[in-house]
């Protein structure tokens, strides 16, 4: 079902977490919000459920407007950051629950129950009781109770920040498959990136309450609208340096280095401070522009090698590069950028 | 550098010397046995003299007779028309009674040492002695005949003197032992039995004895059931309706409402359980009076002004139970309250969205939750109902007519405090025992079950 947030706000007394905010998740997709903490996100995820009440604007679920709706009779499935499983129920209770408060008979409900329970594979486990499951298993539970009653939309929020990283890895795509599996719409909240990129159709990338762009995870990475973006997605992460434009030139502050201004950029006037953005992956021994600097910091990856690049005036900037050991820690080298890959950028942050 | 050294080895050498038979001595204090004792010593005999020496001390006098009667120390033994007639009817000794109760005259040595201290002519004495000695006389007048007819002839004022030396009734004498009222019964009747004495010794003892009749007592009287079904009446509906049921209705109410008005509210109804007894139920004794509030509302409406605490039974239970009940409630509205605040609030959140009304996150996330605190505040709240009296004392004092009176009071009135003015300490310490043992059998069962429950209790999903 469709999701349309309508300059939707919200506000707790003084505090305006949200204004203005419009957002649109299409039937089916699955859409990740993504954005550092306190930025307004559960806040989101509760206004659509109905746990808070919206101070302006409308939430549709398809064509209706749920607004005014209580959260008991909007249908949506929420995976709390915490869970939220029924301490005093057995598993098979907890995912009954919202079932047996729709007065469903007993024979469908016990028949939704383990259908979901299947699922989500925890049917070896529907007599014990939350405190005896680990963390996974309880994940998983939560999902299962979120989705049997077969919601409108669901909402995760942060569903994967108590897992280990190996088993949020492995619930990572057991999510997208259930999603996937049922076609259900879903909203996932979370401030880690990869998860975003990894799970979802689309970001959200929202900050202080706002959405700052919305695109696909590939869009969103190869042309992020604001450093904010640029910097929020990529790990290692992009890395920024102060420039001058000067005769369709970039010239770095401060030290002696010109980058060719990217072909997708409007060129601003010369004298016009900007900020240029290099991706790791873009800074190596192949590209069009040179760059000298010195390896202030080596981190053998594996596969790959994570370079700290020192420039003359001492900004940082990063390379990801397969592994080799022709250089070593302190040593001045002249590398490439490939200047159809740098992002330019506004003082204030807007992409060029 | 070599002096240094012997100096700090001279130097620590008698610190150690020192050192060491201290920690020997005290060195038990070291154990966690031996220090435990020690602190324990105070609290324990904090629980002897406060807690254990009333118990006893209540089963002690539960199994005497003492009462304003015959007091708390030893008594004496009394002969009585009243102690006689108890001769005649508990121990069937009629002739025993009249013999012992009938005006006696005897002859004997000790009152003819009587007569000779007196100066009364020795020929009068020679001459009962040798004509009379041992003999026993059932009326004066006859005694006296013979007196007259002794050979010396004393005058009417000699014979009545005489006669009255020799009287030995045991009507209205006290003896301060038991021998002393021996002697003096076998000296009127010489062949008098062990059972007769024994019986005597019982009838006339004026102190407290030992005796299981109070529990007899208690069981047989009707006002015991009465007292009880009052009691159990009494605290039922005060726990069901107030401590557990109004209690969890305001705990409830308060989650549901905003954190500041809930909070006045909660304060305001903890103050019936923070004033002071006597005041709290003074308002309401002016709320119910026949010149008080509700009587002169009521008058408005045409109602004849009436004391509306004590106008009937069931308007005294109305007033005794909602004066106990509304202190009662606060204790358990703290505790559930708490209990609630302690549910996470995402569980009310994922209620919500699982589609659940308020009654029904009451019925399935509030209860549940409550279900310890609930049993709990039962428990607790019986045993101090069972044991509440100040407040019915000071609004009914078990009236009217009696039909408030619970255990508790019961006791009270029996013991210390009554119209007729005799206090039964003995019977009050028996019903007060009942009351212990019920209390402790009770506490028994709570206490296995709370342990129980730490035991089977499982830890929380951690949030
Ligand atoms: N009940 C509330 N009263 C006042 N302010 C609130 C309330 N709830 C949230 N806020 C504020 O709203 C802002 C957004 O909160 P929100 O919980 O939506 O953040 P978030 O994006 O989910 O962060 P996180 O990633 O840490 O969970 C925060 O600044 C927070 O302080
Ligand atoms: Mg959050």
């Amino acid at each position: 079902m469709r999701i349309l947030l309508d300059k939707f706000s919200k506000s707790f007394g003084d505090v305006r977490v949200i204004e203005d905010m419009t957002l649109e998740i299409k039937d089916g997709e699955m859409l990740a919000l993504l954005g550092p903490s306190g930025c307004g996100k559960s806040t989101t995820l509760f206004a659509i459920c109905g746990i808070h009440k919206v101070t302006g604007g409308r939430i549709l679920f398809g064509d209706r407007d749920m607004t005014g709706v209580p959260s008991q009779e909007r249908n949506v499935g929420v995976v709390f950051q915490s869970y939220a499983l029924y301490p005093h129920m057995t598993v098979a209770e907890n995912i009954a629950f919202p079932l047996r408060i729709r007065k469903l008979p007993e024979a469908e409900v016990k028949r939704q129950m383990e259908e979901m329970a299947n699922l989500v594979h925890i049917e070896a486990l529907l007599d014990r009781r939350p405190a005896e499951l680990s963390g996974g298993q309880q994940q998983r539970v939560a999902l299962a109770r979120a989705l049997v009653r077969r919601p409108n939309v669901l909402l995760l929020d942060e569903p994967l920040a108590n897992l280990d990283a190996k088993l949020r890895l492995e619930m990572r795509s057991e999510i997208r498959r259930i999603q996937l599996e049922t076609g259900i719409t879903a909203i996932l909240v979370t401030h880690d990136q990869v998860e975003a990129m990894s799970m979802c159709d689309r970001i959200a990338i929202m900050n202080a309450g706002e959405i700052i762009q919305i695109a696909t995870p590939q869009e969103m990475y190869r042309n992020p609208r604001t450093a904010f973006v640029a910097g929020f997605l990529g790990n290692p992460p992009i890395a920024f340096i102060e420039a001058e434009a000067r005769g369709g030139m970039l010239a770095v502050k401060d030290a002696d280095i010109r980058l060719p201004m990217p072909a997708n950029a409007t060129t601003p006037p010369d004298g016009t401070p900007v900020i240029v953005g290099i991706r790791p992956e873009n800074l190596g021994r192949d590209g069009d522009a040179p760059i000298r600097g010195r390896i202030s910091f080596v981190e053998t990856q594996g596969r790959e090698n994570l370079y700290d690049l020192t420039l003359a005036n001492g900004s940082v900037l990063r390379s990801i590069q397969r592994e080799s050991d022709d250089v070593s820690l302190n040593d001045e080298v002249e590398w490439r950028v490939r200047s159809d890959q740098l992002f330019l950028f506004a003082q204030n942050g807007e992409r060029l | 550098m070599n002096a240094s050294r012997d100096i700090a080895r001279d130097g620590s050498a008698p610190l150690k010397a020192r050192a060491v038979p201290a920690r020997r001595s005290f060195g038990w204090l070291n154990s966690s046995k031996g220090l435990g004792i020690v602190l324990l010593t105070p609290a324990l005999m904090l629980v002897v003299l406060f807690f254990l020496a009333p118990v006893v001390l209540t089963a002690v006098f539960a199994f005497t007779n003492m009462s304003t009667a015959t007091g708390i120390t030893g008594g004496a033994y009394q002969v009585s028309p009243g102690t006689l007639r108890v001769l005649t009817d508990r121990y069937g000794m009629r002739e025993l009674a009249a013999r012992l109760g009938q005006p006696t005259y005897i002859v004997d040595e000790e009152g003819l040492a009587a007569l000779e201290e007196m100066g009364i002519d020795p020929g009068i004495i020679a001459g009962l002695r040798d004509e009379h000695l041992g003999e026993t006389y059932s009326s004066r007048r006859e005694f006296e005949r013979e007196i007259r007819d002794l050979p010396d002839r004393p005058s009417t004022r000699t014979v009545k003197q005489i006669s009255a030396e020799f009287s030995r009734s045991l009507a209205n004498a006290r003896f301060g032992n038991a021998g002393a009222l021996v002697a003096a019964a076998e000296a009127i009747d010489p062949d008098l039995g062990d059972a007769e004495k024994e019986a005597l010794l019982d009838a006339t003892y004026t102190g407290w004895t030992w005796t299981t009749d109070n529990f007899r007592r208690l069981a047989s009287s009707p006002q015991t059931t009465r007292v009880l079904l009052n009691t159990v009446f009494f605290v039922a509906l005060t726990l069901t309706l107030f401590n557990t049921g109004f209690a969890m209705v305001l705990a409830i109410t308060t989650h549901y409402i905003p954190e500041r008005p809930a909070g006045i509210f909660r304060i305001i109804w903890f103050l019936p359980r923070i004033s002071p007894a006597v005041i709290y139920v003074l308002l309401w004794k002016w709320l119910a009076w026949d010149t008080g509030f509700i009587s002169a509302f009521l008058d408005n409406f045409g109602v004849r002004p009436r004391n509306w605490m004590l106008g009937s039974a069931t308007n005294a239970w109305v007033f005794v139970i909602l004066i106990n009940g509304f202190v009662g409630a606060s204790m358990g509205m703290v505790i559930f309250a708490s209990a609630i605040k302690a549910i996470p609030q995402s569980l009310f959140h994922a209620a919500s969205v699982d589609g659940a009304y308020r009654w029904q996150q009451v019925r399935h996330i509030i209860l549940p939750h409550l279900k310890w605190p609930i049993l709990f505040v039962t428990c607790y709240q019986t045993l101090s109902l069972l044991t509440a009296i100040d407040h019915i004392l000071l609004s009914t004092d078990g009236g009217p007519g009696g039909s408030t009176e619970v255990w508790s009071l019961w006791v009270y009135h029996t013991a210390l405090n009554n119209y007729a003015g005799n206090l039964q300490y003995g019977y009050g310490a028996a019903m007060a025992l009942v009351l212990v043992v019920i209390g402790v059998v009770l506490s028994l069962i709570y206490l296995r079950l709370f342990n129980y429950s730490a035991l089977i209790v499982k830890p929380r999903i951690e949030h």
